[in-house]
């Protein structure tokens, strides 16, 4: 299961984790509905992006002027926010995890800055894990 | 020979995989190991990665408007 298609359903599959299905069967909401939902939000959101950016290239990687910093270097540039807000401990294992990343081929993967640079773009966009005390 | 290669790529990738998604939680990104995987498929067949973001967005809202509305 490799096709963009398919790949774009387990994501919307995923994001599904948690959801109570019983009651919403009870008020007559399909599981399959809420699917077909979620498909038109993610490629409702894709196409939009491919207009906002004024080009149908743009839904395939392509390089522009604000991707022009490569996502190694914005990750440093995250490090180092994190070092100015007292984070310490994060900014060094952040890294010295970017230090373990192989370069290229020797990653094992083909397109590892793009990946990179989705992990910039959902920077803190989750909820904050809970304080442990 | 081939397989011996196949199986160093298998490292390879398994690897990177585990740094990329310690690094995404340090980043608190909210992807687990299963749609970090997806996400790097998704990648791999060329998806532009702010496009994508704006996808997992997506999907985080419609989630969350759906798990509000069952409490």
């Amino acid at each position: 299961s490799n096709s963009i298609t398919e790949l774009l359903g387990s994501l919307c599959d995923s994001s599904l984790t948690g959801v109570s299905w019983k009651r919403r069967a009870l008020g007559g909401v399909s599981r399959e509905g809420v699917r077909r939902t979620l498909r038109k939000r993610a490629y409702g959101a894709l196409l939009s992006k491919l207009f906002q950016e004024g080009s149908p290239k743009r839904f395939l990687s392509v390089p522009s002027a604000t991707s022009a910093t490569p996502p190694r270097n914005k990750l440093l540039m995250i490090s180092f926010d994190l070092r100015v807000a007292g984070c310490q401990d994060e900014a060094e294992r952040l890294e010295e995890q970017l230090g373990r990343l192989s370069e290229g081929a020797a990653s094992g993967l083909k397109e590892l800055d793009s990946v990179l640079e989705l992990l910039v773009q959902l920077t803190g966009s989750a909820p904050p894990p809970p304080a442990s005390f | 020979m081939a397989s011996s290669a196949n199986a160093n790529n298998m490292n390879a990738v398994r690897e990177t995989m585990d740094v990329l998604l310690e690094i995404s939680r340090l980043l608190n990104t909210g992807l687990d190991m299963e749609s970090l995987s997806i996400c790097v498929r998704l990648c791999e067949q060329g998806i532009n990665p702010e496009a994508l973001s704006s996808v997992i967005k997506e999907l985080r809202k419609a989630s969350d408007s759906l798990k509000a509305s069952d409490n």
